[in-house]
C-alpha cells in the first residue's frame, strides 16, 4: 500500500539527527575541509540513493554528472567569470540536463542492460572530457578553479575562503539539499517511486507512467551530483580527470550501499565511513581498498540494509527487549 | 563534593578537553618540517614506498636547520589528486606547513604546486608534466626532472650518432599531452638530424595490447623503433615487441624509462641491447652518488632507484635553501633555491631562476645480457650523457 505523504514528516527523525552531525562534524573531526569532503560526497552518495534506494535504478553514470557539474561550474566561473551562485546553478541545469538524456536512454532498458548502459555513458564523459583537454585540461586536470565568495545582487555575504567558512557554506546546501529529499521522498512523487522499485509491472497496471517517473528521478539526482561535484572543484580549486572517472562512479555507489539504500540518512553515514576508512586504513596498510572490499562483502551478505539498516534494527531489538 | 567525587570528574574534563587533541595531528615541535607527499597506499604505493625512503634518509641525514634538527611528516596521495590537494590545505591551514616535497602523479604536483603557492610555502617535485616549469611555473614550484625536451635530446642524438647509419625511425606514442610533447621534440630533432620519420602509431592511454602497433612498425620498415610511453605501458610495447622478434630486425630505444624498479620488473632477457633513456641510474660515477648509493645499503639494504634518490636530493635541496636563507620564510626559502648549485647525484646540478627547472644530466644507457651482469642490479651500460634544457624564447615559463 501507498504510504501518504506527511509534510511535518520532513522536519522529524533523522532530520535532526543530520543537522546534530552536520554541527559536530567539524568539531569531532581533524579538519574542517575534511569534514566538507564528506559532507560534499554524502550529497553524492543522496542522489545516488534517490535512483538506487528509492527508484532501484543502479546507475554506474553518477561520476559523469559529478565530473559535468566540476568542469562546467569551473570553467563558467574560469572563462564566463561567474559568481558563486550563478556557477551552482550552471552544475544543477546541466547535470539535470545531462542525466535526463542518459535517463531517456538507459531507461529504455531494465536490469543488466541498463546498468551496461550508465557505465557506457559514463566512459563516454570521461573520454570526452580527456579529448577536450583545451578545455578541461585532460591528464593534468583543470587548473586555477577560483572559491569565489557567496554574494547576492552585487552584495557580498559571506567570504568562503577560510576552511570553517566553506564547510558551513556546503552543510547548510547539503541541509536543504536534505530537506528538498525527504519532501520528496514523502510526496506521491516519492511514494510512486517506490512502488516502481518494488513491482513496475503492477505500477504501470494501475496507470504509472513508470519511464516519466524514473527519469524524473534521474534528473534530480543528475542535479544535485553536479552540485555536490561543482562543491568539490571548488574545496579543492582543481578538476582531476579523476572526478568523471569510472571509479567515481563506484565510490559513489560504495558509499551509498555502505550507509544504507533507501535512507538518506545514511548516504551521510556512508560518506562519512567511507572517507575515514581511506584516512585510518591507508595509514595502516598500503593495500587497504583489499579491506574496504572485504568490509563491502561482509556488509553486502549480512547487513544488507546499510549501516543505517543494523542502527535501525538494533534500535528496534532495544525496543522489542524493553517491551 | 567528595575528593573521589572531584577527581573522577577532574579525569572526566580533563579528558573531554584531550579529545580533539587524540583526533587531531599534533604539531611540529621542530622549526623545521618537510612535508613528503607520497603515494604511499592505492595504485602508486610501490613508487612512494621507494620516494618516502628517500625523504626520510634525507631528513635524517641532515643535520641541524636554524638550530634544531628537521622533522619529516608524510602526507598519503593515495594516488588521488583531489584527496592530495585536500591533505595540503589541511597541513597549510592547521600545522602551518610550508615545505612540500614529492608527488607521483603530474596531476597532483601541478595541484599542490598551485595550493603551496598560495599558502607562501616552497614545494620540489619529481612529477613529469613539463607544464610545472613551463606554462604553469609559479613562485613556489620547482622540478628537479628533466623535461621531455631533454629526454628526447640525450636519448635520440646520441643513439644517432653512434649508429649513423641506422636512418629510419618509427614511434609508438601514448595519445595525451606527455606523449605529444616527446614526439613534438623528436620530430623536430629527426629532422635537424636528417634521420627519415618512416611513421608514427597513436594508443590511447587505456591500451594494453601493442600487437597492431607493432605490426604497423614492422611494415614501415624502420631502423629503430622509438618508444614513447611510460610505465606498465612501456613494459607491455616492450614485452610484447621482443616476442614478435622486433629486436632482431631493428635496433629498440625507450626514450623515457622508470629506472632501476622498472628494469627489475622486466629482466635482463627482455632489457638486453634495448637502448633505455633514465632520470638516474646508481652506477654514475660522482661524489653525491657514490655516498648515496652507499648510504642507501646501509640504511635499507637496497640499490637506490630513481624515486629514492629523486626524493632523497630535492628533500635535502630545500633543507640546504632554508639553511642558506637562514629563515622558514617561504618566500626567501624560494629566493634562496633561485640559480642554487649543489652536488647532486647526476654531478654538479643548478635551479634556474626563470622557471624553477633543475638543471641536471639526463642518461642513454643500454640494457645487458644476463652473463654481463656483475651484480643483480647492473641491469645496463651508460652510453652517454648530458644536458639539454629549452632555452631563450621556448622557456614557456612566465613567473608571476
Amino acid at each position: 500500500m501507498l504510504r501518504l505523504p506527511d509534510p511535518k514528516a520532513v522536519w522529524g527523525g533523522t532530520t535532526v539527527a543530520v543537522l546534530a552531525v552536520l554541527i559536530l562534524l567539524p568539531i569531532v573531526l581533524p579538519s574542517a575541509t575534511l569534514a566538507t569532503e564528506i559532507v560534499i560526497f554524502a550529497m553524492a552518495a543522496l542522489a545516488c540513493n534517490l535512483l538506487l534506494g528509492y527508484g532501484g535504478l543502479l546507475s554506474f553514470g553518477q561520476g559523469l554528472f559529478f565530473g559535468a557539474g566540476s568542469y562546467l561550474a569551473s570553467l563558467a566561473m574560469i572563462h564566463g567569470h561567474l559568481g558563486l551562485i550563478s556557477a551552482l546553478l550552471v552544475a544543477i541545469a546541466a547535470g539535470a540536463a545531462i542525466a535526463t538524456a542518459v535517463g531517456w536512454l538507459a531507461i529504455r532498458r531494465t536490469g543488466i542492460y541498463f546498468v551496461m548502459l550508465t557505465l557506457a555513458l559514463a566512459q563516454m564523459g570521461y573520454f570526452l572530457a580527456y579529448t577536450l583537454a583545451d578545455w578541461t585540461g585532460g591528464d593534468n586536470g583543470l587548473l586555477d578553479v577560483p572559491r569565489p565568495p557567496l554574494a547576492l545582487f552585487g552584495i557580498t555575504l559571506a567570504d568562503l575562503h577560510g576552511a570553517g567558512a566553506y564547510y558551513a557554506f556546503v552543510a547548510a546546501l547539503f541541509f536543504l539539499v536534505y530537506i528538498g529529499a525527504r519532501r520528496v521522498i514523502d510526496s506521491p512523487f516519492g511514494s510512486t517511486l517506490v512502488a516502481i522499485r518494488e513491482n513496475e509491472t503492477r505500477a504501470a497496471a494501475v496507470g504509472f507512467d513508470t519511464r516519466h517517473y524514473k527519469m524524473l528521478a534521474f534528473t534530480l539526482s543528475g542535479a544535485v551530483t553536479a552540485l555536490a561535484g561543482a562543491l568539490y572543484a571548488m574545496l579543492i580549486n582543481f578538476v582531476p580527470l579523476d572526478n568523471v572517472a569510472m571509479q567515481m562512479s563506484e565510490n559513489i555507489v560504495i558509499m551509498t550501499v555502505i550507509g544504507g539504500t533507501g535512507s538518506l540518512f545514511g548516504s551521510l553515514l556512508g560518506a562519512g565511513t567511507f572517507v575515514l576508512l581511506g584516512e585510518i586504513l591507508s595509514a595502516i596498510w598500503p593495500r587497504w581498498p583489499l579491506l574496504l572490499g572485504v568490509g563491502l562483502i561482509l556488509l553486502v551478505m549480512f547487513l544488507r540494509g546499510g549501516l543505517w539498516g543494523g542502527v535501525e534494527s538494533l534500535l528496534a531489538r532495544r525496543k522489542e527487549a524493553a517491551e | 563534593m567528595k575528593r573521589r567525587s572531584f577527581l573522577k570528574t577532574g579525569l572526566a574534563a580533563t579528558s573531554m578537553l584531550a579529545a580533539p587533541a587524540i583526533l587531531k595531528p599534533a604539531f611540529a615541535a621542530a622549526p623545521v618540517t618537510i612535508h613528503g607527499l607520497k603515494s604511499v597506499s592505492g595504485a602508486f604505493a610501490s613508487y612512494g614506498k621507494f620516494a618516502e625512503m628517500g625523504s626520510k634518509l634525507a631528513v635524517e641525514d641532515f643535520g641541524p636547520v636554524l638550530g634544531a634538527k628537521p622533522a619529516y611528516v608524510t602526507i598519503d596521495t593515495e594516488g588521488n589528486a583531489g584527496k592530495a590537494v585536500r591533505k595540503v590545505q589541511e597541513a597549510i591551514q592547521q600545522q602551518g606547513a610550508k615545505f612540500f616535497q614529492g608527488c607521483t602523479l603530474s596531476s597532483t604536483a601541478l595541484a599542490v604546486g598551485k595550493e603551496v603557492a598560495k599558502g607562501g610555502g616552497v614545494f620540489m617535485t619529481p612529477a613529469g608534466a613539463d607544464e610545472i616549469t613551463g606554462t604553469e611555473c609559479n613562485s613556489a614550484t620547482f622540478r628537479w626532472t628533466v623535461p621531455t625536451y631533454g629526454a628526447i635530446h640525450q636519448t635520440v642524438r646520441p643513439l644517432a650518432k653512434e649508429l649513423p647509419k641506422k636512418k629510419k625511425w618509427y614511434t609508438i606514442t601514448p595519445q595525451y599531452v606527455f606523449g605529444e610533447a616527446l614526439l613534438t621534440a623528436a620530430k623536430d630533432l629527426f629532422k635537424e638530424l636528417g634521420i627519415e620519420h618512416v611513421g608514427n602509431s597513436y594508443h590511447s592511454t587505456q591500451e594494453q595490447e601493442f600487437s597492431g602497433y607493432l605490426t604497423n612498425a614492422m611494415a614501415a620498415q624502420p631502423d629503430v623503433l622509438l618508444i614513447l610511453n611510460f610505465g606498465g605501458q612501456a613494459s607491455n610495447c616492450l614485452r610484447q615487441a621482443i616476442n614478435f622478434g622486433i629486436k632482431q630486425q631493428m635496433t629498440i630505444l625507450v626514450a623515457w624509462t622508470a629506472g632501476l624498479d622498472w628494469f627489475q620488473s622486466l629482466g635482463p632477457e627482455i632489457l638486453e641491447d634495448v637502448y633505455l633513456g633514465a632520470q638516474y641510474w646508481h652506477q654514475v660515477d660522482t661524489p653525491m652518488n657514490n655516498a648515496l648509493v652507499k648510504r642507501v645499503k646501509e640504511a635499507y639494504g637496497i640499490t637506490p632507484n630513481y624515486p629514492l634518490a629523486a626524493d632523497y636530493i630535492s628533500t635535502t635541496v630545500i633543507l640546504d635553501a632554508i639553511k642558506k636563507a637562514g629563515s622558514t620564510d617561504g618566500k626567501a626559502v624560494a629566493k634562496a633555491m633561485e640559480g642554487m648549485s649543489y652536488d647532486g647525484p647526476t654531478g654538479k646540478e643548478t635551479i634556474r631562476a626563470q622557471d624553477h627547472q633543475v638543471i641536471k644530466d639526463y642518461y642513454l644507457l643500454k640494457g645487458k645480457a644476463k652473463s654481463a651482469m656483475k651484480d643483480p642490479d647492473d641491469y645496463a651500460t651508460l652510453i652517454s650523457s648530458g644536458k639539454s634544457f629549452p632555452e631563450g624564447d621556448k622557456i614557456l615559463c612566465k613567473m608571476a
